[in-house]
């Protein structure tokens, strides 16, 4: 199936994206496809904004003003198992890392042991690489590789698999979702957790990232969302528990409140940003 | 365990990463011995400066659980010996005290600073009288009757304060100290083959050390050296006027005795004076006053000086002005024009008997505000970042309030793998004190300048508005539980 060429910010195709885009999504996530799961217009968009990645008053901003809720996110997943997380040594891997921002900062962690980081675009992986030179104290810690999963060997065992695998701000940019994470998981250790977030598919988000945040305020650059690929919270479950293997879903709907920064706000997965955490069974 | 629990114990949990960086750092300077003797030490934090708003920032950092791994060193000018051993027989006070409101104080509770400092030199205050020297327009502060006897402020010996912190860093340990050096220069560091260190402030010290700051912190004063590095201004004026300081005896200790002390301000069209309590029969004295007549004041002998400060809060502006035209006997002039002087003795300090040998001192007053507490890699705190007028008793507290945000804001960073040094880790410092300090500097120059005036319209006005406050119950609780610092946050 080709993608219907959707310009969701186009008022002329509005009608034509309400009426098929819940439908074209769910075909998608059941689609099966052998070619990679990066999507080559999405790099060449990416490599494009490398190089303001790390201005922090540039249009990675929201990013940076997430980040730390990543982290808090996580805290919530580890605490919310029976068993105590382990507190140092932790093996974080973090897909489609971009500039790095949430890579460098598990890397600071003191209960991080090692974190790689993966991207498929050469442009922003250069950029990380050479952010992550600013600071000394990640050299031993942190590893870029660029590469799709796909380039990445399957582990064979638990000691080459990861506490926490991280996929943040990129299912909304792959064609096909749901083969990608079934390329993902046989990275997570048993008993890890696989962590995401992403962008419901709702009128609400399509007009707050679509109209709002790349149309009307700019704070996001033009071109950076397809709301079509947008996945809803009961997706991604849904597709985790109807495999075996894997328990204890949480979620975190977040919402961005201009002057005050990113904010939990319990229900909102069913509107707009939210993280989504999964953990794999021993 | 309940999982709110369990987050919060691994967010103490979750500490910085730079032993590792530091580790590194020595490796390397290891490997190069010969060659490059002169590889700088990498430190997570760096505050120049060894004064309250310094040293309580370092023992604010070293007490934290979330900030405890953070590598920190202080570089101060002066021998932080002398600071350390700070001790005085209990008839002695150093002229330089500043009033600690009690959100200061359970601030400095809380880093474990608080019970090294000596108490029995702490002065905790309940009442305050405020009154206008023009109109004799007078505001009472004293609590109703429910809250009698609750403290407004504590004065305290700045030495007695700094020398209780380097306790308590003493205490806490692992802070690198470089005291008896000066900063010689802050320049950037080098990119080589281990990493990227253009934009990492280095401290060179005079004795030839050098130190590299993920976050140097300026706690260095009012001249900064580590605001002008960073290339942040600084706005304000110069009053034209001195504070004057003494240490004075009393009388007796306070009409209401040890257990009910009351802080005196008056204000004349040169300045406010204040006279607020220490333990005992002692007083210290904070005059401001134009500078001429402030070398006129620390010219006098001990007899006439007394009876100056003395007149201060008992005669006229007018009488005033004369006596400060005289050189001396001002003494027999204070007895005889405050015979034909009427005042209510029960609203103004005791008589003042004494005042300590070489305890008389000037400063200029300044307001300074600088464009911004926080750059890459810099954060400023205390007098490097603001100034202001001490009629309210503010300046030490301001820069409590910097270092209690500043903690804070750090700590939130390292638990968030956030770089503690990069602007966007240190933006909510700014924001939170940024506004805040602005207010207050504000508040007490426009008051500063309200009492200047010494004839014409705004003196009934202003003296209205005393009264009115003096009037109004509520109105007058707010203004006191800003001033110690209990009540609701204005912004």
């Amino acid at each position: 199936m080709t993608p219907v060429p959707l310009r969701a910010t186009s008022i002329r195709n509005l009608n034509l994206l309400l009426k098929t885009a819940p439908r074209f999504v769910q075909n998608q996530f059941r689609q099966q496809s052998t070619t990679s799961s990066v999507n080559p217009e999405e790099v060449s968009h990416f490599n494009a904004l490398a190089s303001t990645w790390w201005d922090p008053h540039g249009s990675s901003r929201l990013l940076h003003l997430m980040n730390p809720l990543r982290h808090d996110f996580i805290r919530t997943c580890h605490a919310s198992q029976p068993d105590a997380p382990p507190t140092t040594g932790l093996k974080y891997l973090d897909i489609g890392c971009g500039g790095g921002i949430f890579a460098e900062s598990a890397a600071r962690l003191h209960s991080a042991g090692s974190v790689t980081a993966i991207d498929p675009s050469p442009e922003v992986l250069a950029i990380a690489k050479g952010h992550a030179r600013k600071d000394p104290g990640l050299k031993d810690k942190l590893t870029y590789r660029n590469t799709s999963i796909e380039g990445l060997p399957i582990p064979t065992s638990p000691a080459e698999q990861y506490d926490i695998v991280s996929i943040f701000e990129v299912v909304e940019h792959i064609t096909h979702p749901a083969e990608f994470l079934d390329k993902c998981t046989p990275f997570v250790k048993p008993g890890g957790w696989i962590v995401m977030s992403t962008i419901a598919r709702t009128w609400m988000s399509w007009l707050t990232t679509k109209v709002v945040a790349e149309d009307l305020v700019g704070i996001v650059p033009r071109g950076t969302h397809d709301w079509e690929k947008y996945i809803n919270e009961e997706e991604l479950r849904g597709h985790f528990l109807r495999e075996r293997g894997w328990n204890s879903p949480r979620v975190m709907g977040v919402v961005y409140v201009p002057g005050l920064g990113w904010k939990e706000v319990s229900g909102s997965e069913r509107v707009g940003n939210y993280f989504f955490g999964i953990r794999k069974d021993f | 365990m309940n999982p709110m629990a369990q987050a919060l114990r691994s967010r103490q949990l979750g500490v910085y990463v730079c032993t590792a960086c530091s580790r590194q750092l020595r490796r390397q300077r290891r490997s190069y011995a010969a060659t490059a003797a002169k590889t700088p030490d990498i430190y997570d934090v760096v505050c120049i400066g060894g004064g309250p708003a310094g040293l309580s920032l370092l023992a604010a950092l070293r007490s934290s659980p979330a900030t405890s791994n953070l590598k920190v060193a202080l570089i101060e000018s002066q021998d932080l010996s002398k600071t350390r051993d700070f001790t005085l027989p209990k008839t002695e006070f150093s002229n330089r005290c500043s009033s600690l409101t009690p959100s200061s104080v359970s601030f400095l509770d809380s880093i474990g600073a608080w019970k090294l400092v000596k108490q029995e030199r702490v002065q905790p205050y309940q009442e305050m009288q405020v009154w206008d020297g023009v109109s004799g327009a007078r505001i009472e502060f004293d609590w109703p009757a429910e809250g009698k006897g609750k403290t407004i402020a504590f004065m305290n010996e700045n030495l007695n304060l700094t020398s209780g912190l380097l306790k308590r860093v003493e205490e806490l340990g692992d802070v690198e100290v470089f005291d008896k050096q000066r900063v010689a220069d802050i320049g950037l560091g080098e990119e080589t083959e281990e990493g990227d260190l253009r934009g990492w402030p280095i401290v060179k010290l005079d004795g030839g050390r050098e130190v590299v700051a993920r976050l140097l912190v300026g706690a260095d004063g009012v001249n900064s050296p580590v605001r002008q590095f960073a290339g942040i201004g600084s706005k304000g004026w110069d009053y034209g006027r001195y504070g004057v300081v003494a240490t004075l005896e009393l009388e007796g200790s306070g009409w209401g005795g040890e257990d009910l002390k009351t802080a005196y301000q008056r204000f004349l069209p040169t300045g406010p004076v204040a006279m607020l309590p220490m333990p005992g029969n002692y007083s210290t004295l904070v005059w401001s006053t134009t500078p001429e007549l402030a070398a006129v004041l620390k010219s006098l002998s001990p007899k006439d000086f007394i009876a100056m400060v003395n007149a201060a809060f008992r005669l006229s502006p007018t009488d005033l002005a004369f006596l400060h035209t005289q050189t001396e006997g001002q003494a027999d002039e204070v007895a005889w024009r405050t015979q034909h002087t009427d005042f209510d003795a029960s609203r103004i300090p005791q008589q003042v008997i004494g005042v300590q040998e070489g305890s008389v001192a000037s400063f200029p007053l300044k307001l300074r505000h600088a464009d911004t507490y926080i750059g890459e890699r810099v954060a400023l705190v205390g007098d490097a970042a603001h100034t202001i007028h001490p009629l309210a008793g503010q300046g030490l507290n301001q820069g409590q309030g910097d270092v209690e945000s500043l903690v804070k804001t750090i700590e939130y960073a390292v638990t968030h793998g956030q770089d503690i040094g990069v602007q966007m880790s240190l933006e909510s410092y700014n924001a939170e004190r940024y506004a805040a300090n602005n207010m207050m500097l504000g508040v007490c120059d426009k008051i500063h300048k309200l009492y200047a005036v010494e004839s014409g319209p705004l003196v009934p006005l202003r003296s209205l508005g005393l009264r009115a406050v003096n009037a109004l119950g509520p109105l007058k609780q707010f203004f006191m539980s800003q001033a110690s610092g209990t009540g609701a946050k204005i912004l």
